[in-house]
């Protein structure tokens, strides 16, 4: 019999590393879907770009993404697990189904997905409580860094910089970032947390060029300062020239397999 | 006597001024400066004035030598391509303020100065850009001192104000000829006390707090003090903004975090 979850919560709660652990846990077939979400008064979402759903397929290589039409309205597994993310800065006015955002089910039912239950952090106990914040003032901002490539000290330095406050106050960043050895990081931090989560992905890039991997970076916060954001991502990045000379040396050493063991 | 030795001003007026009027408490009149009078702080100009006008002697540091004769060390002096780029942002930066009759001082300076048995460099006597880190090797630290005939050894550079005391050294030598093995001759050295003392930074302290940092060295009693000064952050991190530096560099000051981290390899000299 198939499942189908809808999670909600304010930004860095854990939603997705508790749908992770839910589809690490669950042996049938699972899927995924990211909503947007709405904004609320002084409280921008973020523009997720597909990070999380990257971040989980790499994981899980063989979940299912909900939100590709092909996918979403083929037949579904009988067993399918599906989990719908919702980013949701306060909590619903009334228990379960009742209190699901309306303006949510019409994107939902064109991709067939009717939730038979609702969870929200902060509300529900079996969910964790400890990273729930109330915000009442929230700025959002993304960028897009697909075919990048950082130095290594370089991202450790600008990330130290970004969750320390050099670039505004920073509640909420994540990314994913590409590294010249072919490996990636989902970097994530939250303000009520302490210290930063490097995350190395699965799937490795060969060291022969820019990976086509999505990468990106999603920072929620206030008085952020974007152009010094960009300022500094910019002084990061790898040139083509460098990169190479960075890459030829692996090349020699490199194996075919795309994914770690 | 005491004398009050200062390094690493990198263009904080501010912080420069807060140091000279502790040393003017302390009724001292013999200020010696270790160099890196300018680089990454807003007031080069201010800061070289200064000490021409109170008539400090100084020795060049590799930001005043930078200056002059174009950037010459290589990336590898960076731990990173964000510190290299910020590095270069504010040599160009600096090189475009500093009048010419000011980098022509920095040009005159000595590369070393001495006093009897001391000697006052900035990073080491074997090159401004080598950092004399208070856990490098000791064999390698007494080396440093007793081939530049000092007692003390007064450095900076690495912004991290320390006393290091060499004691103990003994250098045991075997010499065997092949003519007449059972001659072997044993020599034993003992080495005499040897000191270094860093005086950590004015300008850019990397200590782990904001205050400005210099030593005051009694040549009498051998006792060496190191001073810690609070001075107005804000008024640097101001002008840093005012002038047009990367107001990054604000942030990293008033939080007590160096421009740019040191080189990974710290014991890398530089010979481009």
């Amino acid at each position: 019999m198939s499942h189908t979850v809808l999670l909600s919560g304010p930004p860095g709660c854990g939603k997705t590393t508790w749908i992770l652990s839910q589809i690490q846990s669950y042996r049938g077939p699972s899927g995924y879907l990211r909503v947007t979400g709405y904004p609320d008064e002084g409280l921008a979402q973020a523009r997720d770009g597909g990070l999380d759903l990257a971040y989980l397929r790499d994981q899980c290589p063989d979940l299912l993404d909900l939100g590709d039409l092909d996918q979403a309205l083929a037949p579904h597994p009988a067993d399918l697990l599906a989990l719908i993310e919702l980013p949701q800065f306060h909590p619903p006015a009334q228990p379960g189904l009742a209190g699901v955002d309306r303006r949510v089910m019409p994107q939902l039912q064109a991709l067939h997905l009717n939730p038979d239950r609702h969870l929200h952090f902060g509300r529900d106990p079996e969910l964790p409580r400890q990273d729930t914040l109330d915000f009442s003032h929230l700025q959002a901002w993304s960028l897009n860094l697909n075919a990048t490539v950082w130095d290594p000290d370089s991202l450790s330095s600008f990330w130290f910089e970004l969750v320390n406050g050099a670039y505004g106050d920073v509640y909420r960043a994540k990314a994913l970032m590409n590294l010249p050895d072919g490996r990636a990081f989902f970097c994530n931090w939250m303000v009520s947390q302490e210290g930063s989560q490097f995350l190395p992905l699965q799937t490795l890039a060969p060291p022969d060029g820019r990976p086509e991997r999505l990468s990106r970076l999603v920072v929620q916060g206030r008085d952020l300062d974007p152009a010094a954001i960009e300022a500094t991502v910019r002084d990061c990045l790898l040139s083509d020239a460098v990169l190479e000379l960075q890459q030829a040396p692996l090349r020699q050493r490199h194996t075919p397999p795309t994914r770690s063991a | 006597m005491a004398h009050a030795v200062i390094s690493c001003l990198h263009a904080n007026l501010a912080a420069l001024e807060a140091v000279l009027s502790d040393i003017d408490q302390r009724a001292i009149t013999t200020i010696t400066c270790l160099g890196d009078l300018v680089g990454y702080g807003p007031q080069p100009n201010e800061v070289v004035n200064l000490v021409r006008e109170r008539s400090i002697p100084s020795c060049q540091g590799c930001w005043d030598e930078d200056i002059i004769e174009g950037l010459n060390a290589c990336e590898c002096s960076y731990p990173s391509q964000l510190a290299e780029r910020r590095g270069h942002q504010a040599h160009q930066w600096t090189a475009e303020q500093l009048s010419e009759e000011n980098k022509a001082f920095l040009a005159s300076l000595p590369m070393t100065l001495r006093r009897d048995r001391l000697l006052f460099v900035h990073g080491s006597p074997n090159s401004q850009h080598e950092y004399l880190l208070p856990d490098m090797d000791a064999f390698a630290a007494l080396e440093r001192v007793q081939t530049a005939d000092a007692d003390t050894l007064f450095c900076g550079h690495t912004h991290r104000p320390y006393v290091r005391e060499l004691r103990d050294g003994v250098i045991r030598v075997r010499v065997q000829t092949p003519a007449d093995p059972q001659a072997a001759a044993e020599r034993e050295m003992a080495l005499p006390v040897r000191r270094i003392v860093n005086a950590g930074s004015v300008g850019e302290p990397r200590h782990g707090n904001t205050h400005a940092t210099y030593v005051i060295h009694d040549e009498a009693t051998g006792n060496v003090e190191i001073r810690e000064v609070p001075y107005d952050v804000e008024r640097t991190c101001r002008a840093i903004v005012e002038v047009g530096l990367p107001p990054v560099f604000a942030w990293r000051l008033r939080h007590g975090f160096e421009y740019a981290e040191r080189a990974d390899d710290a014991s890398h000299v530089c010979e481009r």
